[in-house]
């Protein structure tokens, strides 16, 4: 299972919101005990869906100069789930911003209706506070994020 | 638009309930955001956004809570704040009570300084400067 | 992978508590996307493991009666330090509220007696036959393979302890 919860970004303005989208697909292993016979996206993927889309939209913000982390989930619901076949929204739009953390608003959708909104929190992960010996790259905001925002770049250009 | 001390107390006391999902009567004026109501470093960065956008108001980095100023090499001595420190907390800080502090200046002390009544004191001051 | 946050259940208590642990290991794939040169467990899989107790300790309640147990909402999650390979992430719930098809919890999820994690969240449960009588043959195997993997959690082979069950 690699760890990347968004497929592509469909619509992305630098600072202010973006909106990407998941397919679900029973070519996901993890789906098959999730439920044996009712393979559905577990809630706690589609946060993460949010947390990924959010995390480089702020983190474009700022250049990518820093280690962007999920530091809180404010509020997360779910009226419906999404099963293979469907394609899964994520738009989050920047709230407030500032050198210390963001606040996200999130909606989730699936194939276009709303079933949810996530509201999340990110702060910089800095030396003094984790002393867990960070390495000193931006080891968050790797080649697979960097190139779903290029992909959107380059389509968005034709 | 004024508001009286009692409707900032209730907004406050909302934001906190909804900041940190503590229950309604455990948001008290003495009650300290870190040792009573659970509060860890992101909620505080949470409750300032909060009110910023409840109150309409702008919260400067450092002016609700000091961290800036805690952290600060220049006016800290081997965890405590040094004199200077000190003074300068007590003026960046008009809203708190810190009298039980300078007998003691730990800077790991400093969570029990923040109450509710602190974000109140300061609220009320923003709103009426 | 596997998709499944317990790996073992060390207290359980009916319908109030229930104590699991999560292991993490390198052994684990998507560690080396989360993150390269610095692996971590992510957030929402602490989340899931809290979840993952709860829904534990839902079916024990109800002795398996739903097939399907889903996270409903969550609220301050608040994540306080990174859990790295080699740890247990030792998961407590306890209910708040518990009714037949929603249920409601706090949970505090430790490293080492060291707090990694904390949530409030509340989970729905029900049996897809509720909504499409075709479909009572996979609640059945849901159900059968849920009170297995529940036996294996909790067997005492698992460790040294043996587990303390009430209710």
């Amino acid at each position: 299972m690699r760890w990347i919860w968004i497929d592509a970004f469909t619509e992305f303005e630098s600072g202010r919101r973006a909106r990407a989208i998941k397919n679900v697909t029973l070519a996901e292993e993890y789906l098959h005990d999730h439920f044996p016979g009712y393979p559905v996206l577990p809630p706690s993927l589609m946060i993460e869906g949010m947390a990924q889309t959010a995390g480089i939209l702020v983190g474009e913000a700022g250049g990518f100069r820093e280690k962007v982390i999920l530091a809180k989930v404010r509020r997360a619901e779910f009226d419906d789930y999404c099963v293979p076949g469907d394609t899964v929204g994520y738009e989050a739009v920047i709230e407030t911003m500032d050198a210390a953390a963001a606040s996200i608003d999130g909606t989730v959708y699936r194939n276009d209706a709303k079933i949810g909104s996530i509201a999340l929190m990110f702060s910089h992960a800095d030396q003094a506070a984790t002393n867990l010996g960070l390495p000193e790259h931006n080891f968050v905001f790797n080649d697979q994020f960097m190139d779903l925002l290029n992909t959107y770049r380059l389509k968005s250009r034709d | 638009m004024a508001l009286s001390r009692d409707e900032i107390f209730n907004r406050v006391k909302d934001v906190l309930v909804e900041a940190l999902g503590v229950e309604d009567d455990e948001v008290t004026e003495t009650a300290t955001l870190s040792g009573d109501l659970g509060a860890e470093s992101i909620d505080y960065l949470d409750i300032v956004f909060r009110l910023e956008r409840d109150f309409s108001i702008k919260i400067p980095r450092g002016e609700l809570f000091p961290d800036d100023l805690l952290n600060n090499p220049e006016y800290v001595d081997n965890g405590k704040l040094t004199p200077v420190g000190l003074e300068k907390l007590q003026e960046a800080m008009p809203h708190a009570d810190l009298s039980g502090f300078a007998d003691n200046p730990d800077v790991s002390r400093m969570p029990e300084f923040f109450t509710v009544g602190t974000i109140v004191n300061y609220v009320e001051r923003k709103l009426a400067a | 992978m596997k998709f499944a946050l317990v790996d073992r259940i060390l207290e359980c208590s009916p319908p109030e508590r229930l104590v699991g642990v999560k292991a993490v290991s390198l052994a684990e794939e998507y560690l080396a996307d989360h993150f390269p040169t610095f692996p971590v467990l992510p957030g929402v899989l602490m989340l899931e493991a809290l979840a993952e107790s709860a829904a534990w300790l839902v079916r024990a309640t109800n002795d398996f009666a739903c097939s399907v147990v889903l996270l409903k909402d969550a609220r301050n999650v608040t994540y306080k330090s990174f859990m790295k390979p080699g740890r247990l992430l030792r998961t407590e719930v306890t209910c708040r509220r518990m009714a037949p098809g929603e249920s409601e919890f706090v949970g505090t999820g430790y490293s080492d007696e060291r707090e990694v994690v904390k949530a409030r969240f509340a989970l729905r449960h029900f049996n897809l036959a509720d909504r499409a009588a075709s479909m009572a043959g996979v609640d059945a195997r849901i159900i059968s393979q849920a009170r297995e993997r529940f036996a294996l959690l909790c067997s005492e082979l698992q460790g040294h302890q043996p587990v303390k069950t009430t209710g």
